[in-house]
């Protein structure tokens, strides 16, 4: 035991906190605001074709049209007076890490990122504010055709028309006033189209880095699993803590062939000054399998429920989610499930962990639609409440449409068993290690599903968590 | 008298997504006429039992206003979390599930209220009764307040029943007051007819170790909402219900549930059981609110959906709210059809499959009906379910 005291002695919360301060002239930044100048700044930015300009400019009309959701956690403390929605970098995107710039490198090299790749990724994407500053993939997953770029990029191959066919279709501007954002000033994220059959071994990352103070991250991940192809992509996010708000309103559209199957894994630790209003959705098609492994532990506020439409018969997700919210966090996130298809299968199994007056909200919706016979729905969510000034609510909507389908739900809240941790005492530890463990514990099922050395940074982030740092 | 209907009830204590629609409902109904203002003659009423008949909506609600510290004691908690969901309804010096649109129509429509007074350490024998036989085109809009003083105990069946093929409205209240050590047992059936629109709101409060049961059959009417916000403000308080429900053709039902779980060592047990049939939409909402202080509570809420149609809603909100450490939460639901192993077991008993429906339809309603502590009525009921299914 004493091997993991040292370990919450030695996590450290400067292992993501710290700040490379930007050199101003090193950076290009928008002035601070939204409105048609700087959306069409950012196009300018971009160098977009014409109808991607146009489509910039008609979210931004939905959404000064919109009103922000009146459920969920409070963003008064997000101005967008205040938030300039594009920073990058002077320097292009690179292909090989000993061209990015010194600085960003310096931040992905405390990061661990190259040394992941070198060890364990098929491809990397690393994104410094409002670009991809690094993109690589290994020759032999390029060689079975599997296309890991950025969409700015890709939009110029002959990828287009993919992409235009695909690009906020599934999660259109009109779902609500984040994405209508989103649409409007989007820059930077990654493209991948695995080919027919094909099976990549070891996962594919994007990192997100937010570095600039008072700044926004509108990344777009757009993911094509063809018919019988196999991929399993993570994605890893963090940033400097800063006094003032930070914002990012990510999409993410996952598209899944027949047959196919996508695992699409988040370690998600934003600083705590951060709003963190992301929208991820899949589409799956006919024997398709999505999976989603989730951890929350940054972020002032959250609002995340990644969704999946079970289009295709027979076709299956399964969420596993843990969220961890600490001190000044209001952590709101779930899953969301659509069943059209026959046969189809949804699995939703979700921790969450309230302390030092977090609120953890675990929120979700089940819906089977009329189509979906033999369908089969399971909804487990177990909350744990560390303290009593803390809160945890969940908020699970079920829409059954059909009689033949069979859905099952149960949720559970409750404290550390005094009993578990007397014993755990008992055996020489101290009250503090006692309870560490037991939520290490607590989140094993979701640990277990990520690769070891993701699950470990998990697992360190909950050590840091437990320790109150 | 006729009155144009426009109300939100039944809001869900944490709102969420719209797309949904469970947020809340609406009550829109032009030109619904209304007869009744008064509660019929009650039977069985015991000695140590006080009936103060055709009190005005207000007047009986002093009551809860004298008491309204004690019930809603402020928790000192800043803001809800989730979005003040129903901020409005905090005005009602007690809560009750359809919420304050509903008080607000008893009062704007003169309703009266009868208030039952249980005396002091009695322990009525015998339920008291109180029976709405509506003939076909009645409106009835009524209230109720049982009051249990200390250490008493009483046991009320409320019986709503028309012809099957008769229309009209009916609307009522029942306020409840569980004062120390005292138990309260409410029964309410209701086997109106298809053409029927219905809303039963119940609010209630309990004092140290008070404890309020409710048991709910909702059998008939043509659109049905159900509210019932029990405040468990103090020490050792029991909230228990039992409900069941049967939506058929193309009825609705709305249901809303909640309890405030605020005294320590506060013990709840939910459990609906219900059938929907045809073209059935149905909207359940089941809330268990631990408030911070509420340290030893537990809090168990179990649904049962049978599904008996490809053509029914159903839609279900078990919602778990939590401040406080120290405290047990559950909640479980199962929604479908029957399971096939259970229909091939029945089926190798010689019993076809829609025998074998329509046994598990009246064993899963039944279970709630023999909770009627009323021979006759009980009898009616499930008289009653078996000529539907």
């Amino acid at each position: 035991m004493s091997d993991n005291k040292q370990a919450v002695v030695e996590i450290d919360r400067s292992a993501y906190d710290f700040k490379d301060v930007e050199n101003e002239k090193d950076f290009y930044r928008l002035k601070e605001g939204l409105n048609e100048e700087t959306v069409l700044k950012v196009s300018e930015e971009k160098n977009d074709p014409e109808w991607m300009r146009e489509f910039r400019l008609k979210c931004l009309k939905l959404y000064n049209e919109m009103d922000m959701p009146d459920w969920g956690p409070s963003v008064e403390g997000l101005d967008m007076d205040k938030i300039s929605s594009y920073v990058r970098h002077k320097e292009d995107m690179k292909g090989s890490w000993e061209d990015v710039p010194e600085d960003i490198k310096n931040t992905f090299e405390r990061l661990g990122i190259p040394q992941a790749e070198r060890e364990s990724l098929a491809g990397v994407g690393a994104q410094y504010d409002s670009e991809l500053v690094y993109h690589n993939v290994k020759d032999e997953v390029a060689a079975q055709g599997v296309i890991y770029t950025d969409i700015e990029s890709a939009l110029r191959t002959e990828y287009a028309d993919m992409i235009k066919s695909h690009f906020m279709k599934l999660l259109t501007p009109t779902d609500h006033k984040m994405m209508a954002l989103h649409g409007a000033v989007w820059s930077g994220g990654s493209f991948v189209y695995v080919p027919k059959g094909v099976k990549v071994d070891i996962p594919l990352q994007s990192y997100f880095r937010l570095n600039a103070a008072g700044a926004g991250q509108f990344e777009h991940t757009l993911i094509i699993v063809d018919e019988g192809a196999d991929l399993h992509f993570i994605e890893g996010c963090s940033a400097p803590k800063y006094n003032v708000a930070n914002l990012h309103s990510g999409c993410v559209e996952l598209y899944v062939g027949k047959n196919a199957r996508l695992r699409y894994s988040t370690i998600e630790n934003w600083s705590k000054n951060m709003y963190n209003l992301n929208s991820k959705r899949a589409i799956v098609e006919e024997n398709g399998i999505m999976e989603w492994v989730s951890g929350s532990f940054g972020s002032h506020t959250s609002y995340l429920y990644p969704m999946t439409i079970l289009k295709g018969d027979h076709s299956k997700m399964e969420f596993t989610g843990i969220t961890f919210a600490g001190k000044g966090q209001n952590l709101d996130t779930g899953a969301k499930v659509v069943h059209q298809g026959v046969g189809t299968t949804s699995v939703i199994n979700s921790k969450s962990i309230s302390k030092d007056g977090g609120i953890g909200t675990y929120r979700s919706s089940v819906v089977i639609q009329s189509s979906a016979k033999k369908a089969k729905a399971s909804v487990s969510c177990d909350s744990l409440m560390l303290d009593s000034i803390s809160r945890a609510d969940t908020i699970p909507g079920m829409d059954i449409r059909t009689d033949d389908a069979d859905v099952g739900h149960e949720a559970k809240i409750g404290r550390i068993s005094d009993e578990a941790v007397f014993y755990l005492m008992s055996r020489g530890l101290s009250e503090e290690d006692a309870k560490a463990m037991i939520v290490s514990g607590f989140a094993n099922p979701v640990s277990k599903e990520l690769p070891l050395e993701y699950a470990v940074e998990m697992n360190n982030l909950i050590k840091l968590e437990m320790g109150g740092h | 008298m006729n009155k144009n209907l426009d109300m939100r009830v039944n809001v869900l204590p944490a709102l969420t997504y719209n797309f949904l629609h469970v947020n809340d409902s609406k009550i829109k109904e032009d030109s619904v006429g209304i007869d009744f203002l008064a509660t019929p003659d009650a039977e069985n009423v015991p000695e140590g039992v006080t009936v103060d008949r055709g009190v005005s909506y207000k007047e009986a609600g002093k009551l809860f206003e004298d008491a309204k510290e004690r019930i809603n004691v402020d928790l000192g908690i800043p803001g809800d979390p989730n979005g003040d969901t129903s901020g409005r309804d905090k005005a009602q010096a007690i809560r009750t599930g359809m919420g304050i649109d509903i008080e607000n129509l008893m009062l704007e429509s003169g309703a009266l209220t009868d208030v039952f007074t249980v005396n002091e350490g009695v322990k009525t024998q015998k339920p008291i009764i109180i029976r709405y036989n509506l003939a076909d085109g009645a409106g009835s809009l009524t209230s109720q307040i049982i009051h249990a003083k200390k250490d008493s105990e009483v046991t009320v069946i409320m019986d709503y029943t028309s012809e099957r093929n008769a229309s009209g409205f009916h609307g009522i209240s029942t306020r409840l007051l569980a004062e120390e050590g005292a138990k309260i047992n409410l029964v309410k059936t209701q086997t109106l007819g298809d053409g029927f629109i219905h809303f039963d709101d119940i609010g209630g409060a309990c004092f140290n170790k008070g404890a309020i049961n409710i048991v709910s059959l909702e059998l008939g009417a043509k659109k049905s909402w159900n509210g019932c916000y029990i405040n468990l403000c103090e020490e050792e308080t029991q909230f228990v219900s039992n409900q069941g429900y049967l939506v058929r053709d193309s009825h609705t039902m709305d249901i809303n549930y909640v309890a405030d779980q605020r005294g320590k060592k506060t013990d709840v047990l939910m459990n609906v059981k219900g059938v929907l049939m045809d073209k059935a939409v149905k909207t359940y909402r089941g809330t268990l609110d631990f408030k911070s202080g509420s340290s030893g509570s537990v809090g168990d809420e179990q649904e049962d959906t049978l599904l008996l149609s490809p053509d029914v809603v159903n839609r279900s909100m078990p919602l778990i709210l939590c401040q406080e450490e120290d405290v047990e939460g559950r909640h479980g639901a199962t929604i479908g059809q029957l399971g096939e192993d259970l229909l091939f077991y029945i089926n190798s008993r010689g019993i076809d499959e829609k025998e074998a429906k329509r046994l598990m339809v009246r064993a899963k309603l039944d279970s709630v009906a023999r909770l009627i502590p009323d021979p006759e009525i009980a009898e009616k009921v499930q008289y009653y379910i078996s000529t539907i299914v």
